[in-house]
């Protein structure tokens, strides 16, 4: 059975179609890479997956059980999110960001709390910041601090939406190493990002998404080199210009 | 401006940091002083006739330590009024010696007359900063046990909920204070519900009319702190609870645990100004009989005839309670500031 199964998902705003029977599914240890212009649902889609947004049509299912009859916030905790502008809590410290969900959500007491925090610290590599707050942090380390702060609820996929662009190119690549080790670890992730890189090298799977449609989804060799359709070739060949 | 020597430009600015580092330490040590000999007067002189403190000195041995019996017009001063009457009687000496070309020594008669009356009346107006104090206080966290979830409301709510929120604060903010206050002390049987408690002007227990003042400043002040809380709360970043949310947390954990604790942080210079507009506002619990700073200057007033020289004594007590919150809110503001955010370091 797929980790998460997305069957003909439909989505709109204010009578403007954001996604346009959306259909994919993704085994436990995929890591698949969205990629496409801006405006093409790409965010919205994440945000369907976890309930950030509600579909309008369609049916989206984690481990066999739809969505929709899960606890919003039992299917918030299986399934983590990082965002692109990190949204930090800007009150609490590196550690602190991790423990609030520990303690709020799953109960473990406080010192648990913290020895999981640091330990999810110390494998982003932060195990120094543990009590720098948010606004001492560098971007690069504001994502890995966000990145721990989804991994510690241990969540069964991760979310990543656009993980780097907010990021100055030289902090890009810390952040893109962490996730490159999880999707080594076998994590099941599903990443909205534009580096090329990331999605050639770590990525099983490449979806081109424009105007609420899946143009074309495959290996992300397959895309690169032999796409079916003109518009994959022309956004790929955009995107890896830039990244030259 | 390249053109100049550096030396131009570095001079001035060099002697202005070296005056900038020198004249906080002095400044402080002036207001530190000013605000110890105040607040040291003011406490004994609450605590020399204090009840409770009166029973305690009693039941151990010191009946006459506190003196909580003496009605407060019979009540004398500590500091003697002699001197200044001296230096105002020398002074008119002098002024009547030199004829009409004296206006600072008309001026210095004045003073020392109004530091004389001071001396005189401080004993009356001690008492009544005692119950303008707690009226501010308890109005004011009374009044922020309501504005919270009046805030709250009106940023997370539903519609309803907005609705009911907004309505209240309107009303509230929309309305004079006296109103109000006649409102809950001759419109509502508040006094008498009051009395019924308990509250009887027994001492130590106040009137009921000072319980009602509470009710009422409590009422005005939690609209108009609502509204500072709420603008604060909209300027927490939406993100942040957004990333609450994807970790699971409800959406009331996340008000909770991520927007109320930056947005009460955001909230102190807004709620100082509502601090510092209560002391003065509970001026206008004199007109339900409460006998506070205020009334006690009004009745000194018309007792004497001297209505400019005790205003203008009472006005030196509102700006020094004033002085003191608006500095201990600046210091409550760093104390709780989030490291890297704020006024320290300067915004990002």
């Amino acid at each position: 059975m797929s980790l998460l199964e997305v069957t003909h998902v439909e989505k709109s705003y204010e009578n403007e179609d954001v996604l346009r029977d959306v259909s994919f599914a993704m085994d436990r240890g995929d890591v698949e890479v969205i990629v496409g212009p801006s405006g093409a649902g790409k965010s919205t889609l994440l945000r369907c997956v976890n309930r950030l947004t509600e579909i309008d049509d369609g049916a989206i299912t984690l481990d066999g059980d739809p969505i929709h009859s899960l606890d919003v916030n039992d299917l918030r905790r299986r399934v983590g999110m990082v965002f692109q502008d990190f949204n930090l809590f800007a009150h609490r410290t590196a550690r602190g960001n991790i423990t609030l969900g520990l303690e709020e959500v799953l109960e473990l007491d406080h010192a648990t709390a913290v020895d999981r925090a640091d330990a999810y610290l110390d494998r982003v590599g932060l195990a120094d910041q543990a009590d720098s707050y948010p606004a001492e942090l560098s971007g690069g380390q504001k994502q890995r601090v966000g990145i721990a702060r989804a991994l510690a609820m241990e969540p069964e996929l991760m979310l990543f939406d656009e993980p780097t662009s907010a990021l100055d190119p030289e902090l890009v690549g810390e952040v893109l190493e962490v996730m490159t080790d999880l999707a080594d670890e076998g994590m099941t992730m599903l990443s909205v990002t534009h580096e090329m890189g990331f999605a050639r090298s770590a990525a099983d799977t490449l979806t081109v998404l424009d105007d609420g449609q899946i143009v074309e989804r495959g290996p992300p060799e397959n895309l690169f080199e032999d796409p079916d359709h003109d518009r994959t070739a022309a956004f790929l060949g955009q995107l890896t210009d830039l990244g030259q | 401006m390249t053109d100049e020597p550096a030396e131009t430009v570095t001079d001035p600015t060099e002697e202005r940091a070296s005056l900038v580092e020198e004249l906080p330490a002095r400044r402080r040590l002036v207001i530190a002083t000013a605000g110890v000999v105040f607040w040291g007067w003011l406490f004994a002189r609450w605590a020399s006739h204090n009840s409770v403190l009166d029973s305690l000195a009693t039941a151990l041995g010191f009946p006459d330590l506190v003196r909580s019996g003496v009605p407060v017009s019979a009540r004398t001063g500590w500091i003697p009024a002699t001197p200044f009457e001296a230096i105002a009687d020398a002074a008119t000496g002098v002024a009547d010696a030199l004829g009409p070309a004296s206006p600072l020594l008309e001026w210095l008669v004045w003073l020392a007359d109004l530091a004389a009356f001071a001396t005189t009346t401080a004993p009356a107006l001690a008492e009544g900063a005692f119950i303008t104090v707690y009226l501010t206080i308890l109005s004011l966290l009374f009044g922020l046990g309501i504005a919270i979830p009046v805030a709250v409301a009106r940023t997370y709510g539903g519609r309803l909920l907005r609705a009911v929120a907004l309505a209240y604060t309107e009303l509230i903010r929309g309305t004079p204070l006296l109103a109000q206050l006649f409102f809950v002390y001759y419109g509502l049987p508040l006094a008498n519900v009051a009395r019924g408690l308990g509250i009887d002007g027994q001492p130590p227990i106040p009137r009921a009319a000072a319980a009602v003042a509470v009710v009422g400043f409590t009422i005005n002040s939690s609209a108009y702190q609502a509204e500072y809380i709420r603008s604060a709360l909209e300027s927490v970043d939406p993100g942040q609870v957004t990333a609450a949310r994807s970790v699971g947390l409800s959406k009331l954990q996340a008000i909770r645990h991520v927007v109320l604790p930056q947005g009460l942080r955001l909230a102190i210079p807004g709620w100082t100004n509502e601090f510092v507009y209560l002391i003065k506002y509970s001026s206008l619990a004199a007109f339900i009989t409460v006998p506070d700073l205020f009334a006690r200057a009004r009745d000194i007033g018309s007792d004497t005839f001297q209505f400019t020289d005790i205003y203008v004594i009472v006005a030196a007590f509102y700006l020094a309670l004033v002085l003191t919150t608006a500095l201990a809110m600046g210091k409550l503001e760093t104390a709780v500031s989030i490291p890297g955010l704020g006024q320290s370091t300067g915004r990002e």
